[in-house]
């Protein structure tokens, strides 16, 4: 199972995504991994202000939302001085080689295409705060 | 591209050839009355020919739209009307799929969130239980804590009748949701026939007005397909055939470590 990461499990964490249905995959996936301080917000738009509210800890978002897309929103987020540190998992069902490489030059912190299991989501958010705590 | 015009078009060419002839022939006998009046035939001909095949491209482009109004595959509901297009309708039927589904899913999370704490009560008793009852063997249990071991397995296999009847309901449930699947596939199919149906339609029309623009002379600039990946593309259907899409997580992380990560 890898090196088991203290991850502190009261994080407060934005979940994004225009399909409800996802969000509540997401969070009921988070919750078993023992996540329970979650939010919703179904696009950038939304996100933004919540974030910039100055609470989240990690975010989790989808790519292809109305309004602002997940992409302009991690950009919005490395673009801001307050919230350029907070790690951004990407959700989605975007796949194209060229997309994958624009989230890395953006600045994401992990990236999981749809449809994807609980192993895998587990897999980046420890892989995620390994990194960070590695780089503290 | 003589050949995609009408009739009317190929006999004017022929007019026009012969009448050129004719036309040499009137002003190398230096009969100028003459040639003037070739040359007015002609252009008359011209003109005419041009109507015809105006007239034509019109009927043919009329009839092409009508087509998409009238022949389009009935998909039209009983409560939609006249008024409603079948665009529309498909689009209706296309919310109803994600209603659907959307619902299905729900129901689903719902009965799996309404499954697990019982899961989770049935284990802690268990454990509880299987350390007392593992003591009880080894003969390591007080008389009242026997006595209050006999208590709890009775409560303990109430629980698990009870346990094990809601569980079986909640996945009956969840079984039974998945009948969205065939209800949200017929829809499906049918909106596709209607596309197929639509394409073909405009490639008629495609083709019509084509014709028109080339006896007009009229030309098009390509417009640019736009590649936004801004915007997203949705999920990927068909990944083998595109190398452009990863086809699983594992080629996302090698492409990823490959850029350091």
């Amino acid at each position: 199972m890898g090196v088991e990461v203290a991850l502190d499990k009261n994080m407060k964490i934005l979940i994004v995504d225009d399909f409800s249905t996802m969000r509540r995959i997401i969070k009921n996936l988070l919750r078993d991994l023992g996540f329970t301080n979650t939010v919703e917000a179904d696009d950038g738009t939304t996100a933004l202000p919540i974030l910039q509210g100055g609470t989240i800890d990690f975010l989790v978002t989808d790519w292809n939302m109305p309004g602002m897309t997940g992409i302009e929103l991690l950009r919005a987020v490395r673009a801001d001085e307050k919230l350029k540190t907070t790690p951004v998992l990407m959700v989605t069902a975007e796949a194209k080689r060229d997309q994958i490489i624009a989230a890395a030059q953006a600045g994401v912190n992990g990236y999981v295409v749809k449809p994807f299991t609980a192993v895998a989501l587990k897999e980046k958010i420890e892989k995620i705060f390994e990194r960070i705590d590695a780089a503290k | 591209m003589s050949n995609k015009l009408g009739s009317g078009f190929v006999e004017f060419e022929q007019l026009v050839k012969d009448g050129a002839v004719e036309l040499l022939n009137h002003i190398e006998v230096g009969d100028f009355s003459g040639a003037i009046q070739k040359i007015q035939e002609l252009s008359e001909a011209r003109h005419s020919s041009f109507y015809n095949e105006v007239g034509l491209l019109t009927r043919s482009l009329h009839d092409a739209i009508r087509d998409f109004q009238v022949d389009s595959i009935d998909l039209v509901v009983g409560e939609g009307g006249a008024d409603t297009s079948k665009i529309t309708d498909a689009s209706d039927r296309l919310n109803y799929v994600i209603e659907t589904t959307s619902a299905a899913a729900n129901k689903t999370m719902d009965m799996v969130d309404s499954s697990v704490p019982v899961a989770s009560e049935l284990q802690t008793q268990a454990r509880g239980l299987r350390k007392d009852w593992s003591r009880l063997i080894q003969r390591d249990l007080t008389p009242q804590e026997f006595r209050d071991l006999y208590k709890r397995i009775d409560l303990f296999l109430g629980y698990a009748d009870e346990s094990a009847t809601t569980l079986h309901s909640n996945l009956n449930t969840i079984l039974l949701e998945q009948g969205y699947q065939d209800l949200t596939g017929q829809v499906i199919a049918r909106v596709n026939d209607l596309i197929r149906d639509v394409e073909v339609k405009l490639v008629h029309l495609v083709a019509v007005a084509g014709r028109v623009d080339s006896i007009s002379g009229i030309e098009h600039k390509e417009s640019e397909f736009e590649h936004d990946d801004t915007r997203g593309h949705g999920p990927a259907i068909n990944k083998q055939s595109n190398p452009e899409v990863l086809g699983s997580q594992d080629e996302v992380d090698d492409l990823l470590s490959s850029l350091g990560f």
